[in-house]
């Protein structure tokens, strides 16, 4: 198949997803008035922003498998998540409430931790000459078990309605939703996917690995720079707001490349859309399963990544033999 | 001759090791330079520093009254293309694709593709004759027609200088060959000025002109190529002794490890 046609099915897909998942839910009103009611102000927000959420994770994850030319890392995998989520964490803990230009004062902790954290791995595995993915993805489970026990004090210092508030965030939930929440979150998917778009002749470079991106003129420090940057905002913000939703990262692009390829300039669109519709379905199936109460969205994601996940695992391991 | 590119004093320190120091030489207009070496001579190390992979301790790099420390990234990618030694991580790559990638340097972020790019393509796989696996994947390619591919790529952004750090190491005698052939194509036919890692002697003193010899990261000799293959020169470069023939078909000398009888 085209890349484009790809590209149109997927938009068609999306377009389906959102129009069924609006329709669908656990509500049995009658009621017109209020069916309106509960459409436009709880289910349309809830599927933009998980929209959004969606596409802004598996287009971080998919810079990440570029940049570290394996499928395996993603922000999740290499405790980028973990940073973020120890800075809301702490956020919430320490009782700040601020916020600066209309944005919570957590989606910039969140940010702030996320940055330690790629950091802090970065750091680390560049210690040794060219860096083995290994080490990098050692790095990013010491360092994700490191901010968990972190996260953990703070929720056992913590009084119970914080510690609880921090437990059900750290689930992934797509539930604390109205259209303020979207204008949150907007800003950084759009600068984070803007960024990535500008940058994706280089993200092709960089997949060759770092000699023949070097070689072929692409300033390799500085856009890895600038994409660490642009993603820690996304995902600090993505985590601020709806908890640490793991596997998506890894998933979609993993499929997307699958589907369309590796040419970044047809694999973003196609990422973006799919990571979208995905978690749109993924909520659509967490909030029906046990209705009227609902499955929090990550438990979900998880479900299905962690045999995603070994499985990428198995299939790298027969490739290098 | 004009100097196309000249090094001087460039010194490459990785935590306290100094894998090369005070390295000079020039790179005349047409030249093709073979750097020989034992292994972890800093040979690969001289080449990355050239190429902007890895940035030098000190020492400088002149290319057209310029220091190579002041040109952006993509500056230095007009001047020098390099073919890397060993390549990973290209398995989903259409070989065709990565041709073209060659390109970037020649690119902003809005410029489209045009008709230079399209020669210039079209030029580098005729000459490395790869239309036959354009549409394949990287993956899927020999050892000879992977370093084929690689050199199309580096032709792709159209530098005067290549260079490239052991191009036939890993291929069989009639690839080798092949890829030996192609590079003093590109010297001879189309001018671009060659500085080659090599580990072979007899290719680099009769193809090649001129000699950079490396040993712990100091340079032992520099000279002519026709002056190699001297014994006292080998031995003091390999630590191993050389004796001498000719080739029964061409005349020329060369050189074989000595065996111990």
């Amino acid at each position: 198949m085209k890349p484009t046609t790809i590209i149109i099915l997927l938009i068609l897909a999306t377009l389906i997803t959102l129009g069924f998942s609006s329709y669908l839910g656990s509500s049995t009103i009658t009621n017109p008035d209020i069916q309106q009611h509960i459409l436009t102000q709880i289910r349309i927000p809830r599927i933009l922003f998980a929209f959004l959420a969606g596409s802004g994770l598996a287009l971080c994850g998919m810079v990440f498998q570029a940049m570290f030319h394996n499928p395996l890392a993603t922000p999740f995998t290499l405790g980028v998540a973990s940073g973020a989520s120890l800075g809301a964490a702490l956020y919430v803990y320490l009782g700040f409430n601020i916020s600066l230009l209309g944005i919570d004062g957590g989606t910039f902790a969140a940010f702030l931790g996320a940055l330690l954290a790629i950091t802090f791995v970065y750091s680390i595995s560049r210690l040794q000459r060219g860096f083995s993915p290994e080490t990098l993805l050692l790095t990013g489970v010491a360092i994700s078990f490191f901010f968990s026990s972190l996260i953990l004090f703070t929720q056992y210092l913590s009084n119970l309605t914080d510690s609880f508030q921090i437990i059900r965030w750290l689930m992934g939930s797509l539930t604390t939703v109205g259209y303020q929440d979207i204008l949150q979150l907007l800003p950084f998917v759009t600068l984070c996917a803007a960024t990535i778009i500008w940058l994706s002749r280089e993200l092709n470079l960089l997949m060759a690995g770092d000699d023949i991106a070097l070689s072929r003129g692409v300033s390799v420090h500085s856009v890895r720079y600038l994409l660490f940057f642009v993603t820690s905002l996304c995902v600090g913000a993505i985590v601020a707001l709806c908890g640490p939703i793991g596997f998506v990262g890894m998933m979609v692009p993993h499929i997307c490349r699958l589907l369309i390829g590796s040419d970044h300039r047809w694999l973003i669109p196609a990422t973006l859309l799919f990571g979208g519709t995905f978690l749109i379905i993924c909520d659509t199936i967490a909030r029906l399963v046990i209705a009227p109460a609902e499955i929090p969205v990550g438990v979900i994601t998880t479900l299905l990544g962690g045999p995603f996940f070994l499985w990428l695992l198995i299939k790298s391991r027969n490739n290098e033999t | 001759m004009t100097i196309q590119l000249n090094v001087s004093d460039l010194t490459l320190k990785i935590a306290n090791k100094t894998l090369l120091s005070n390295i000079s030489f020039d790179l005349l207009k047409g030249d093709y330079l073979c750097i020989l070496g034992p292994n972890g001579a800093g040979k690969s190390s001289l080449l990355k520093i050239l190429m902007g992979i890895t940035p030098a301790s000190s020492g400088e790099v002149i290319i057209h009254q310029q220091s190579l420390s002041q040109l952006s990234q993509k500056q230095r990618a007009r001047q020098l293309s390099y073919v890397p030694q060993a390549h990973q991580g290209l398995l989903h790559f259409k070989v065709e694709e990565f041709i073209k990638m060659g390109r970037y340097a020649h690119h902003s972020v809005l410029s489209e593709w045009n008709t230079n790019d399209r020669l210039a393509v079209e030029r580098a796989i005729t000459i490395t004759q790869t239309e036959g696996f354009l549409k394949r994947q990287m993956n899927t390619l020999s050892g000879g027609e992977a370093q084929r591919v690689m050199i199309a790529a580096a032709l792709c952004q159209q530098t005067p200088i290549l260079l490239l750090d052991e191009p036939t190491s890993f291929l069989d005698p009639r690839h080798q060959v092949e890829v030996h052939q192609l590079i003093m194509q590109l010297n001879q036919q189309h001018g671009i000025s060659i500085i080659e890692v090599s580990h072979d002697l007899n290719h680099a003193a009769q193809h090649s002109q001129h000699i950079l010899a490396l040993k712990q990261g100091k340079k032992l000799w520099y000279g002519p190529s026709a002056d190699l293959l001297e014994t006292d020169r080998l031995s003091a470069l390999y630590e191993q002794q050389f004796v001498f023939t000719s080739h029964p078909q061409t005349g020329a000398k060369v050189a074989l490890p000595s065996e111990v009888l």
